[in-house]
């Protein structure tokens, strides 16, 4: 991970709207794949599963904390660059660090759990302990917690196109000066209640590949001096069909579904490679776009990241490099029915 | 800067945003013995539910929403079509309640609806929406984020808006924490013995400030804050954080608010800690500001609750009228020096409200809303 230093202020003259936002970290944490062609090996060396995030989090504090929270850290963990077991930070918040996650699945299996033991038996039979997962965001405020991240703390649950979302509101916190950096958080868990959900949708959804569990973080900053060429977080656009997906720039590499590839572009195709990461591949794609940065000579300039499906739509995210203008736009893509964010 | 709020919808146990309104001057109380799920097993035996049906409905929290956003759009005059509309829904238990009901009933879910954006999306499929899972304060953080698109060029107006239905889940975590069934909620009352939840929806419309539509209010800023402190004990600091972020975004003197819609859950940590910073941040100079609570009458609305909140600030500005807060009777002693509305409602001379909502994990929002004169 390249975590670049930044100077904190930033000028209130700026017009806010032109700020830009670069990806200064980032971390990987998704067990059981081999992404070494893309990703450069880290000192962490392979992602441990959900049941021994201690190798990574410490054992302290992790009783009860479901799948989907137990990744989450580890991806942070790895995106602030912290040593294995590493004391968890003391003292007061950081409220200049907002946090946003992105996640459909997370606290499903707790639900369907507990909605079962109360067919049978009462709420005496109810762990206490399982409360903070019955609601939705305990991913996003576990993080801010664990880590002491006093600024705005969102958990986006929104389908697929959810870890894009995710992205695009944290420039959002950026540009209206609520954070001066914000980690963005993908993940989703792959029990056996969320993959039963899964699989009832899939030929619905016209996804592919299987539900697989893994996390990813990105740290976003206002870019404030060009210390190195850093990826900056462009436009980003809503599409309600897979058609309305055109005119991606050959020069560009495109995360996203074969199917859209144009020819003679290349195209990374996460899901039909490693399994579907729902929520989490929007935000699993732009680290996977940075890290390869490091690992591939005279990588693409531009990257274009797309997620959704047949139901719930499409979205992009066009990624560039800092004091580059993105080479070739996209006007194609500004059909009636897309929206720029 | 600032925006307008040129439409709002709120449903609530009762009723639309009139009735809720006068039934809270009235004094009246939407509680009820709960419906569709067995009290005995839950240890709660109460809910602010609305109640349509004989048998429990699908997808509650879609709809209450879909009624909300077409009557704040046609309040508007906002057209999707025309214009460059968003969306961003606050929710604190999504569609949970139908996957409690997939895991017992062997249907089919589709996984879309457990977020919100087909609702808007049969109004116009233009519409871009984000779904935010914020617990009790996830309206204040739609609220938020719907202004910083609207004064970022990012969208002519954008739909903030709130949703929960109750789930049994949620249900269970509050019967597991109760010693004994809590008949009602009492906001800053000293004899306060826990929260219940409610049921309802809201969404308001913002716009830029040159719209030509008549506005209802003038939507000043949202302060958003994160405690990092603990997931369910509310902390002063972080809530603090939240009412200084929003009063220097509005850019006004913490004195002139003089209305506070205050979170008031009726829980024995919330109300010494809103207290306490009502009385440290807002009265500096003076008596301080009216405050009222609604969560007696109309329960805990969770997402909806900072934007049922907030519809109700709005009819006070609007008429110079306050309502009391229901299920107050003794006064808890942390509050003595505040000047809570008891009893009856009352008439003031007001401008500037401030609207509370502090939410599971220590997620914080406060918005500031002005009389449009």
């Amino acid at each position: 991970m390249s975590v670049v230093t930044t100077t904190s202020k930033e000028s209130s003259s700026e017009d806010p709207r032109r700020t830009s936002v670069v990806v200064t970290g980032w971390g990987i944490h998704v067990p059981n794949v081999d992404l070494a062609d893309l990703v450069p090996e880290t000192d962490y060396g392979p992602a441990c599963p959900p049941d021994r995030a201690y190798e990574l989090l410490g054992r302290k504090g992790l009783l009860y904390k479901e799948p989907a929270t137990r990744l989450a850290l580890c991806a942070v963990h790895r995106a602030l660059g912290r040593e294995p077991g590493a004391r968890r930070p003391e003292g007061p918040p950081d409220a200049g660090t907002a946090v946003v996650v992105s996640s459909n699945f997370g606290n499903i299996a707790t639900v369907h759990k507990v909605a079962g033991i109360l067919r049978e038996a009462t709420v005496r039979d109810v762990s206490s302990l399982d409360a903070p997962n019955a609601s939705s965001n305990v991913i996003a405020s576990t993080i801010a917690i664990w880590y002491r991240f006093g600024g705005p703390n969102l958990m986006v649950c929104s389908g697929a196109t959810s870890g894009l979302d995710a992205l695009v509101l944290a420039c959002t916190l950026v540009r209206a000066n609520r954070a001066e950096r914000v980690l963005v958080i993908g993940v989703e868990p792959d029990d056996e209640v969320a993959t039963r959900l899964y699989q009832q949708n899939q030929a619905r959804l016209g996804s592919g590949g299987a539900l697989r569990a893994g996390a990813a973080c990105v740290i976003l900053e206002r870019l404030t001096q060009v210390t190195a060429e850093l990826p900056v977080l462009g436009r980003s656009y809503r599409m309600a069909g897979i058609d309305d997906i055109t005119g991606l720039p050959r020069s560009a590499l495109v995360f996203g579904p074969a199917a859209i590839a144009p020819a003679g572009a290349r195209i990374i195709d996460l899901a039909s490679r490693i399994g579907d990461l729902f929520g989490a591949l929007g935000v699993l794609q732009l680290a996977v776009s940075v890290a390869m940065r490091e690992l591939v000579p005279d990588p693409p300039s531009d990257g274009v990241l797309i997620c959704g499906n047949r139901v719930e739509g499409w979205r992009s995210l066009e990624v560039t490099q800092s004091g580059l203008p993105m080479q070739t736009a996209t006007p194609t893509m500004l059909n009636s029915s897309c929206r720029t964010s | 800067m600032a925006v307008l709020i040129t439409g709002s919808a709120i449903r609530t146990c009762l009723g639309d945003g009139e009735g809720t309104f006068s039934a809270l001057l009235q004094g009246n109380t939407g509680i009820r013995p709960l419906s569709y799920f067995e009290p005995a097993k839950l240890n709660v035996r109460f809910g602010y539910q609305i109640v349509e049906a004989a048998e429990e409905q699908w997808f509650k929290a879609s709809r209450w929403l879909a009624c909300c956003v077409r009557e704040a759009l046609s309040q508007a005059g906002l057209d999707p079509e025309s214009k460059r509309v968003k969306a961003i829904v606050g929710t604190g238990l999504r569609e949970l309640r139908a996957v409690e009901r997939w895991g017992l009933e062997n249907v089919k879910l589709p996984v879309e609806l457990l977020h919100f954006a087909s609702v808007f999306h049969e109004v116009s499929p233009k519409i871009e929406v984000i779904t935010l899972s914020n617990a009790c304060s996830a309206g204040g953080h739609a609220l938020a984020l719907a202004q910083d698109l609207v004064e970022l060029g990012e969208a002519d107006a954008v739909i903030a808006a709130g949703t929960d239905a109750m789930t049994e889940s949620m249900l269970a975590m509050i019967g597991r924490f109760a010693e004994s069934p809590t008949e009602c909620i009492r906001p800053f009352d000293a004899q306060r013995t826990g929260t219940l939840l409610g049921e309802g929806a809201a969404a308001l419309v913002v716009t830029q400030e040159s719209s030509s539509a008549r506005p209802l209010a003038r939507v000043l800023a949202t302060g958003l804050s994160c405690d990092a402190y603990h997931e369910t004990a509310p902390d002063l600091d972080g809530i603090r954080r939240a009412m200084r972020d929003a009063i220097s975004r509005a850019n006004r003197d913490a004195a002139q608010v003089d209305l506070v819609l205050a979170h008031g859950t009726g829980t024995a940590l919330n109300e010494p800690t809103e207290a306490q910073l009502i009385r440290e941040t807002l009265c500096v100079n003076g008596p301080g500001p009216w405050i009222t609570a609604v969560k007696g009458a109309v329960g805990h609305t969770s997402g909806a609750s900072a934007l049922v909140s907030l519809d109700v600030a709005v009819h006070c500005l609007n008429t110079g009228t306050v309502p009391p807060v229901v299920g107050l009777r003794d006064l808890l002693p942390e509050g003595h020096d505040l000047r809570f509305v008891r009893g009856e409602p009352i008439q003031a001379d007001l401008h500037l409200a401030a609207i509370n909502a502090f939410g599971f994990g220590g997620v914080n929002s406060v918005s500031l809303v002005e009389a449009v004169a």
